[in-house]
């Protein structure tokens, strides 16, 4: 995370004392990889051994793994991990926002379901010409998520509330409040589950040709993983979040307002988490469901995600897809193998303390060093 | 008879770097031997390896012509060594005797025996004339008597050879003589002393001879009496150091900076800064000497915006900016050099490049429009880089890669990049090397010599009487009084400082502690 500024090529013209080799970024990210990788295996070979004791073979239970999560027919396994990694990449991504500027938003979940129920209702209620419904209801999405993530930074910057504290508290009032709205003022009756009407044709984000479920909120995901690596390594607002993140006594030193960094901040974390809400609601379900997008986990696999690769957005990418990969693949293992799908949550699990404990080492090699 | 101390050919290695390359030296008894080096001379790896912290990688220790192997400093204390840190490690909630004793407790009956543990501490406090109350709480002693306090603690667990790490860094001139007192005291009834400074007048002073280690080797073993502080500075760097700069005369010319009967309160409205007025012109550079923690850091801190005035006006350049932002105070025309340039000065996980834009990263060459330019950052750092000699291989390397004196330099660089008209450094100074010190000290002239004002804050009294043209000096929060520059002598600063001339009972010097 350190040169993400001055180009590796440059050189100064000043007395070079013990060269640091350019080698040194590359290998720390060569070694973040490989700790990775080893921290992986040896979760599937704790996993395996579960999987032994239980009486499954584990080599079967993990080829049904792999394959849930990657293959069948016409690769529909692929496309599920891919729909299923844009809600945990779009929210790790939102976290990692937030982290990146030094601040805690651990209230993901909230934002996105008043982000997920604000485009639901703006697709329904608002007249808008059909072009623009959709974009409007994403954007309404995005809205709510953002002023609610603000509405914590709010708290913290009057009220001296931690975000830590507002921001997880502030999950509860926000399902509780999308639960009473689809239950008492815009319920369809007719299918007797808590949920919205279905929104119009126009409002629903498309799937993409090739008849396959991918659809074009896989295309809004890539713009704000594309749109975050850019903010924070080509923006004067990226820079003052990562120089705030590092070390918010030196920001506020050089002139940086921190509240102003702090609201910021958390409106573009929660916008991201309200697009999320209704890229789900306007491409998967095409109605707010109550508890569809709070029952996977979406926002504290994403939180997981942002905490493991330490707030790069590719980073963040490729862990969210790991994560979906396992969840769905999960799926799969079970159908064909009933070793039960919790156990991908247990892999998950071994794998994250694996990885954290060989980062807190290597920081206290760096120290040293 | 062997001597009291023989290291021979210590070497110790970290990954590539050689710390101590085939150190040898001898120490007899009774001696106060100086250690002297730059900052990375291998001086605390050394003394580390001498106190068991550090398993030297070859070489050994011999004790009175014995051989000695340390596993830990519990071997190295009861070989008879003790050592008292730059820091102290002693528990400010207790009192003086249970500190001494803490690990090493006179027991009766499983119980400590608190009359015997006094008894014991006062003997040995008047055998080596340590003056101490035994029962006294270390919070509230000032800090020349808790750094008795840790020798005490040596002396208490039976120290023939103590190491004392850069010990004068955190007293007053008085209580460094103090100090001095004590160590020749020490040294008359046999103790051996290796005294670890980088200050030349305190060996000149103080020690018999001097070992000086320069990239892990020693370069040179003096008498003191038969050498010169420029000497000495040869054989710590390798070249000839200026060690007075040249001041030459400005008129002082606008107004600059103006504080008017500023206060500062505490969350409880205790005054931490009361009722200070001071003028910075143009040209100038105006001092404020004193004591660590009467109120000089927050007066900063409320000049430049980081901490909220309580009454009074800031002016900058005829500006108000009492109440501003950082933001409003750069503005007006200010740059400041933190007292902590680790934690305040720096980010140290961002690149050097990162760190030198800092401020800038609103308006081109940084960045247009919110986009940042990476060509003009690049350029930017290395301009700087090469104008202040920052030792480093890119712009892009961690500051985190950078030693002290580099990153104080990367702090300086980039304030004195912004060409503003006032500038407040603190301790710009402060741990770095005889070489770095020049640097910045001749940078800190020229900048006065081209109109600008120069508030600074320094525990140097020599630094401050060298540079200023005016020195403040703070107590209590107060400025109790001004001196021209030329006429400032150390021994009158620090009369001041501690509140002697003057008719008030000051907190610092109070006898509490002192029977």
């Amino acid at each position: 995370m350190t040169s993400t500024l001055a180009d590796t090529s440059t050189e100064s013209e000043a007395g070079t004392v013990a060269p640091i080799p350019r080698w040194s970024a590359i290998r720390s990210r060569a070694r973040r990889l490989i700790a990775f990788l080893l921290s992986s295996l040896i979760g599937l070979v704790i996993g395996g051994v579960i999987i032994g004791i239980t009486g499954h073979n584990p080599v079967d239970a993990y080829r049904a793994l792999v394959d849930g999560a990657l293959f069948g027919p016409n690769f529909v396994n692929l496309v599920s991990t891919i729909n299923r990694a844009i809600p945990i990449v779009g929210m790790g991504l939102a976290a990692a926002i937030a982290f990146r500027a030094g601040f805690f938003n651990l209230g993901g979940e909230g934002q996105l379901v008043l982000g997920g129920l604000a485009s639901a209702l703006a697709a329904l209620y608002v007249p808008l010409p059909a072009p623009l419904l959709m974009p409007a209801a994403v954007l309404c999405g995005a809205l709510a998520g953002g002023l609610y993530a603000s509405f914590a930074a709010f708290l913290q910057f009057r009220l001296a509330v931690p975000l830590l504290i507002s921001t997880l508290i502030l999950n509860y009032p926000a399902r509780d409040f999308a639960t009473y709205l689809t239950n008492h003022h815009f319920r369809d009756i007719a299918t007797g589950m808590n949920e919205t009407h279905t929104v119009p044709d126009a409002a629903r984000i498309p799937l993409l040709p090739g008849g396959t479920e991918l659809h074009a909120g896989l295309f809004i995901l890539l713009s704000i993983l594309l749109g975050a690596a850019f903010l924070t390594k080509r923006t004067t607002l990226g820079y003052e979040m990562n120089m705030a993140g590092l070390n918010p006594r030196f920001a506020r030193y050089g002139g940086i307002s921190l509240q102003r960094l702090g609201y910021t901040a958390m409106f573009a974390s929660g916008a991201v988490a309200g697009t999320v809400g209704a890229i789900l609601v306007l491409a998967e379900f095409g109605r707010y469901i109550d508890g569809a997008l709070t029952d996977p986990l979406y926002a504290w696999t994403g939180l997981m995600a942002a905490l493991l690769a330490g707030s790069g957005p590719f980073g963040v990418a490729a862990a969210g897809l790991f994560f979906a990969a396992l969840e769905t693949g999960a799926f799969g293992m079970e159908q064909t193998t009933n070793v039960p799908q919790e156990l991908a949550q247990v892999l998950q699990a071994i794998i994250i303390l694996l990885i954290v404990s060989r980062t807190g080492l290597r920081a206290g090699e760096d120290r040293t060093g | 008879m062997p001597p009291e101390l023989e290291l021979h050919s210590i070497v110790k290695r970290f990954g590539h770097v050689l710390a101590n390359d085939g150190i040898s030296m001898t120490v007899d008894q009774g001696e106060i031997r100086a250690l002297v080096g730059e900052n990375g001379a291998g001086k605390s790896t050394l003394m580390s390896v001498l106190y068991g912290e550090l398993r030297p990688d070859a070489g050994e220790i011999y004790l009175r012509g014995e051989r000695q192997i340390f596993r830990s400093p519990v071997d190295a204390i009861h070989a008879g060594l003790g050592m008292v840190h730059q820091s102290f490690m002693l528990f400010p909630s207790l009192s003086v005797f249970e500190n001494v004793i803490y690990g090493v407790e006179p027991t009766s009956r499983g119980l400590i025996d608190r009359r015997r543990a006094t008894g014991e501490v006062r003997d040995i406090a008047e055998r080596y004339g340590l003056r101490v109350n035994p029962s006294a709480k270390v919070a509230h002693l000032p800090v020349g008597v808790r750094q008795r306090v840790e020798i005490l603690k040596a002396l208490y667990r039976g120290a023939d050879i103590l190491i004392l790490d850069e010990p004068t860094g955190v007293l007053t001139p008085q209580e460094g003589e103090g100090l001095f007192e004590t160590l020749r005291a020490l040294r008359a009834q046999g103790k051996t002393i290796l005294f670890i400074t980088h200050k030349l007048h305190e060996v000149m002073r103080l020690c018999d001879n001097a070992t000086v280690l320069r990239d892990g080797r020693v370069t040179a073993t003096v008498r003191v009496a038969a050498t010169t502080p420029e000497e000495l500075s040869r054989f710590m760097t390798g070249r000839d150091v200026l060690l007075h700069v040249e001041k030459p005369a400005v008129e002082p010319g606008r107004l600059m900076l103006g504080v008017e009967q500023l206060t500062v309160l505490d969350e409880a409205h205790r005054h931490l800064v009361a009722d200070v007025s001071l003028e910075v012109r143009a040209g100038e550079i105006v001092g404020i000497a004193g004591v660590a923690g009467n109120g000089q850091t927050e007066l900063i801190e409320a000049l430049v915006g980081l901490r909220p005035v309580g009454a009074g006006r800031v002016m900058l350049q005829g500006r108000d900016v009492t109440h501003g932002s950082v933001a409003d105070h750069r503005r007006a025309g200010l740059a400041y050099v933190p007292e902590d340039r680790v934690h305040v000065g720096v980010a140290l996980g961002a690149s050097l490049a990162e760190n030198l834009v800092m401020g800038f990263q609103s308006r081109p060459p940084i960045s247009r429009r919110g986009l940042l330019r990476l060509d003009g950052i690049k350029e930017f750092a290395r301009r700087l880089i090469h104008r202040y000699s920052i030792k480093v291989s890119r712009a892009s390397a961690p500051a985190s890669s950078l030693s002290g004196g580099n990153l104080q330099k990367v702090t300086l660089a980039r304030e004195l990049s912004h060409d503003a008209p006032c500038l407040i450094a603190e301790q710009p100074t402060r741990g770095l090397d005889i070489g770095a010190i020049e640097f910045v000290q001749q940078q800190l002239l020229d900048y006065r010599a081209k109109g600008n004002a120069i508030l600074l804050v320094s525990a140097e009294l020599s630094e401050i009487r060298a540079l200023s043209d005016r020195i403040l000096v703070m107590l209590e929060g107060k400025i109790v009084g001004e001196v021209p520059g030329a006429e400032a002598t150390e021994s009158r600063l620090g009369m001041m400082m501690t509140g002697a001339h003057e008719e008030v009972t000051p907190r610092a010097v109070t006898a509490e502690g002192v029977p």
